[in-house]
């Protein structure tokens, strides 16, 4: 059998890297294994819970149904990602503000969600938010909080002009 | 997860050969999402998986006049459902797949991956059966073009061929005046899989009043996704009146075996298949100007 290794490229978080991975490895063990980015949470291994959530090329994915090896060549961005020159991103701020989680394990997979539906939809309505943050689980269902955090988020983008 | 050696095609061409060549130790992976909840869970492993992603010009989402909608199978279901040529020419399709799973899922999984996959529990079946889509499919052997109604065999079992890769879906052009309509029916939480889906096709008759084409499709109820094709009989030149659409449900149970699972035993499937066929139908027919009711 041919060796089941390959090198890949990988850009995570605007810095690129040159990895030997094994076909079966998933973005996510990537990310939190090889790259300690521990951030990006394991739930229910299923693509159902969004705790793993990351943006391949600005798209939302499920890092735990992801190969590494077909993201090879494209751009992750993953929580650590967000803030710049050590300030937090209005997405995170907000969700400070406004105490969207209580034990945090779903927040970050929320955070990826709520800025990639923010990218999208700058201004959306009660139910858009509904609608595409349908399948993000917070089992201490801080879900009212999570809510009023994506609109304040949404309206500090809007202030920043973006 | 048991090791694997993913295979890079860079051609159809080559994809095909890998398929004749390592035959029962391969199989196709597109996105990805289906498969490898079965490989983590260990329910399902191959030596080998043929990373469909690495051929280049599968993904794409035109319209051509006089055949229709042709979308590459390599097309996400987020692309698709987000496509404003799909939009306009096949809006139950936009309608349906933003029902499916979840945004991040829809960002990764693919139409030809959903189909082939052959779970009975998918909603993108039930719009194409409606629509009379086509799969096609390649292989070393040539190109082949199944009709959608067809492809559905059995549970995880579709008419494709082991050296056979589905390559694109062919949407024809709804009928003029096609009024259409998708009821998702879940009965655990509302983001679970479906307990079934019911997708309906209406048009007026040429009079106007009655009813002219109607096609049903049932998917997550049966083994397989049908299409009811015994339904379409008994509306033609009717007026869908309430007691019709009741006839129109209780036939479409008759017809369906449905598989007892979390989400209903058999005969809380039937009771439903009445209720979301009469559901889908009137609402088609609202959509298609139709009085219906």
């Amino acid at each position: 059998m041919e060796a089941m290794e390959r090198q890949i490229r990988l850009t995570v978080n605007g810095q690129e890297h040159e990895l030997t991975i094994r076909d079966n490895t998933l973005l996510l063990w990537l990310l939190r294994d090889d790259l300690k980015l521990v951030g990006t949470r394991e739930g229910c291994g299923t693509g159902v819970c969004g705790a793993c959530t990351v943006l391949l090329d600005g798209r939302p994915v499920n890092s735990c149904l992801t190969l590494a090896a077909q993201a090879a060549g494209h751009h992750v961005t993953t929580i650590e990602g967000l803030a710049t020159n050590g300030r937090l991103h209005p997405v995170q701020e907000a969700y400070i503000e406004e105490r969207g989680f209580q034990c945090a394990f779903c927040t970050s997979g929320f955070i990826m969600m709520t800025k990639a539906l923010l990218d999208e939809i700058p201004n959306p309505s009660e139910e858009e938010v509904r609608e595409y943050l349908s399948e993000n689980i917070c089992r201490c269902a801080g879900y009212p909080d999570i809510l009023r955090a994506v609109q304040n988020a949404s309206r500090k983008l809007a202030a920043r002009g973006r | 997860m048991r090791p694997f050696k993913l295979l890079d095609p860079r051609s159809l061409d080559e994809a095909c050969q890998m398929l004749d060549r390592y035959g029962e130790d391969v199989k196709l992976m597109s996105g990805g999402t289906a498969i490898l909840i079965l490989l983590r869970q260990r329910v399902f492993s191959k030596p080998y998986f043929i990373n469909l992603k690495a051929v280049p010009g599968l993904d794409g989402i035109r319209d051509e006049p006089g055949t229709g909608l042709r979308i590459g199978a390599l097309a996400t279901l987020r692309a698709v459902e987000t496509s404003p040529i799909v939009r306009q020419r096949a809006p139950l399709i936009t309608e349906t797949f933003r029902l499916v799973a979840n945004v991040r899922v829809r960002n990764s999984g693919t139409l030809g991956g959903n189909l082939s996959h052959g779970d009975y529990r998918l909603d993108p079946p039930a719009p194409l059966l409606v629509l009379g889509a086509k799969a096609v499919a390649v292989s070393s052997r040539g190109r082949n073009t199944y009709e959608l109604k067809e492809f559905f065999r059995g549970l995880f079992e579709t008419a494709l061929q082991p050296d056979e890769i589905l390559t694109e879906v062919v949407v024809p052009d709804a009928p003029p005046k096609a009024g259409t309509a998708y009821f998702k029916y879940t009965s655990l939480s509302e983001t679970d899989w479906p307990c079934l889906g019911v997708a309906a096709l209406v048009t007026p008759s040429d009079g106007g009043g009655t009813c002219g084409e109607l096609r049903v499709a049932v998917t997550s109820v049966a083994e397989r996704p049908m299409l009811l094709e015994h339904l379409g009989p008994l509306a033609r030149g009717k007026r869908l009146t309430e007691r019709l659409l009741e006839e129109l449900g209780d036939a479409a149970a008759e017809r369906v075996d449905p598989i007892a699972d979390a989400r209903g035993s058999e005969w809380y499937k039937k009771e439903m298949v009445r209720v979301f066929v009469r559901r889908a139908v009137r609402e088609a027919a609202r959509r298609a100007g139709l009085a219906a009711g």
